[in-house]
């Protein structure tokens, strides 16, 4: 097989290969570093860790059909800049992080490695995971490997893990890491033609992934298709002692649950969650996606959650609320950035000078509106009421729940969009992107972003599904059937290489 | 309520985070889109609603609380810009 087409390949396919032991691991990280190589344009990858990847590689082809060998043995893999990596170079896309090298290793990066798979780098992001086009990113943003028919205009990956999202589309690597606070899985994933996965709350460990908003983060894969996602969610997944928001609960073999038929599978469908433009290419594949879960024998069912309209206020009141709180860490004392200080300053300019240097425009702006609303006066008006309203969003879940299994919905209200076109007068417009995506992390719900089609510009669409507490396997297999049924062929236009 | 100039410097100033004369107007503008955005939270009834929470699933396994020998310290002090042998230095705090 040559080297161009061994990229291609997803993990499934990958381990099936290496198996066989028709590619080695080595061979086939090395085509992966070529193609990253050739990327560069893309800006997908900030920290390259090719010396490590090769001497994991050796490591691999030693066990492969081995005893020793493990489920994701030779597989490369990137990695985005919030999950700490022991003396790689890790700086959430941030300036106040200049140069931090970590300690120690997110648990988990760890359970990858465990499995034997292999880094080739760290992934760029928004600063902090805080935006939804990758423009926050102290690197500049990764380019969406995707175009307009007939256009050259540069295209958002989406955010915030768009490193992962562009990285993964354009097979710089077998599938990435992501994490979703507000959408930052699965609006890349939609944006770029792959699928993301954000689990339940509590199904994968925090711990060693820079905090944002701790109630709200949970990390998952970024893959080109189902069964992978099924695969590197396995292994990310699990108890950890480290960290206590992590749930004790088995974690089953989700690959196993691929393949069954979803006849009677009861799918909602919101009310709330319609695009604008019902005559659009993206609502026709809405429906052709509904009409394909119909033939597969699922039964379409209408529903209502009736304070949709409320969330992405609630997100914007409790997650910078929860980030202004999380990024106090940042002082300069420590780690990272540190303000050059005037003879006689105290250290209270040392903060206000290092933060004020460190800090892009946007982490600033969610730090400053997350004191106002946890500051005195403002608290029971902003904080307590969102609080209670992210009650009532999960309670219209929960009732909704009791009628149906999943819940179809667009995942983003548009394709992909110019680099440079939102946002810039008003930081509101940004949020907007969120507005299908945020319920499912204001409930802490699992949620997965399936390609769908192109729209009439070019572009891919996603599809959202959305499954009660610890439904993985269902939402998994759910997707599985969909995606085959589809049969969306991820094609960029090769441009960059 | 819109946000003062005022109340920007005093959020600003529990935020820890210097900004200039000429920065400030651009930050009040930016967070009154946003409070004004979030505001539509006062239209909803929230009386006899609880504050959120994830259930029983979490925190029911919390480790013991016992000591942990983690001996990084050299690993931990080469991150920091400004040390004195084993202790992170600021300027000073007491006269």
């Amino acid at each position: 097989m040559n080297k161009l087409k061994l990229t291609e390949l997803g993990i499934k396919e990958s381990i099936d290969l290496l198996n066989k032991k028709e590619i080695s691991a080595t061979e086939l990280t090395n085509a992966y570093i070529q193609k990253i190589e050739e990327g560069s344009k893309l800006n997908a990858f900030i920290e390259k860790t090719f010396d490590k990847a090769l001497m994991q590689a050796s490591a691999a082809d030693n066990v492969i059909g081995t005893e020793a060998q493990k489920a994701l043995c030779g597989v490369p893999l990137g990695i985005k800049d919030l999950f700490c990596c022991k003396n790689i170079k890790t700086q959430a896309a941030s300036d106040i992080l200049r140069n931090f090298v970590p300690p120690y290793e997110s648990t988990v990066t760890q359970k990858l490695w465990n499995e034997q798979a292999i880094m080739l780098g760290k992934l760029n992001m928004d600063e902090f995971a805080m935006g939804s086009s990758n423009e926050t990113s102290i690197y500049g943003p990764a380019i969406n490997p995707w175009k307009c028919t007939g256009s050259d205009e540069s295209l958002t990956p989406g955010g915030s893990s768009g490193g992962s999202s562009a990285a993964v589309a354009a097979n710089l690597c077998a599938g990435a890491t992501g994490t979703d606070t507000g959408g930052s899985i699965r609006q890349p994933a939609a944006f770029t033609g792959i699928v993301g996965l954000k689990p339940t709350y509590g199904r994968c460990s925090r711990w060693g992934i820079i905090a944002f908003a701790s109630s709200f983060d949970q990390a998952g894969p970024i893959t080109k298709n189902v069964t992978d996602s099924a695969i590197m969610l396995k292994a990310m997944s699990g108890f950890d002692p480290l960290d206590s928001t992590s749930a004790k609960i088995e974690v089953p073999d989700y690959e196993q649950a691929l393949g069954k038929d979803i006849k009677g599978l009861r799918i909602g469908l919101a009310k709330e969650y319609s695009l604008q433009k019902s005559n659009s290419e993206a609502n026709r594949k809405l429906e052709y996606a509904i009409s394909l879960l119909k033939d597969l024998g699922a039964e379409i069912v209408e529903v209502s959650l009736p304070h949709t309209e409320f969330a992405l206020p609630t997100y914007y009141v409790l997650a910078p609320a929860e980030a202004s709180s999380n990024l106090a860490r940042y002082d300069g004392v420590r780690y990272g950035h540190r303000a050059n200080l005037d003879t006689n300053d105290s250290i209270i300019e040392l903060y206000e000078k290092t933060r004020s240097e460190g800090f892009g425009t946007e982490v600033k702006r969610r730090i400053l509106i997350g004191t106002y609303v946890l500051s005195s006066g403002y608290y029971d008006a902003y904080y307590k009421r969102a609080q209670k309203v992210r009650s009532l969003i999960k309670n219209d879940f929960d009732q909704v729940f009791k009628k149906i299994d999943l819940i179809l919905t667009p995942t983003t209200p548009t394709s992909a969009f110019p680099l440079g076109s939102k946002g810039t007068q008003d930081p509101v417009e940004m949020y907007m992107n969120d507005i299908f995506t945020v319920p499912a992390n204001l409930a802490g719900l699992p949620a997965l972003s399936l390609p769908v089609g192109l729209d009439e510009l070019g572009l891919p669409l996603g599809v959202q599904l959305i499954g009660d507490n610890w439904q993985e396997p269902l939402l998994l297999n759910t997707a599985f059937n969909l995606e085959n049924a589809l049969d969306f062929e991820r094609k960029p236009q090769n441009w960059w290489a | 309520m819109e946000i003062d100039t005022e109340t920007v410097l005093k959020i600003a100033k529990l935020s820890r985070i210097k900004i200039t004369d000429s920065e400030t107007s651009d930050i009040q503008k930016d967070l009154n889109r946003i409070v004004k955005f979030v505001k539509k939270l006062a239209e909803i009834d929230i009386e006899g609603t609880g504050e959120f929470s994830f259930g029983k699933t979490y925190l029911k396994d919390m480790r013991q609380d016992s000591v942990t020998i983690n001996d990084a310290t050299d690993d931990i002090l080469k991150n920091t810009k400004s040390k004195n042998q084993n202790f992170f230095t600021v300027p000073k705090i007491v006269e």
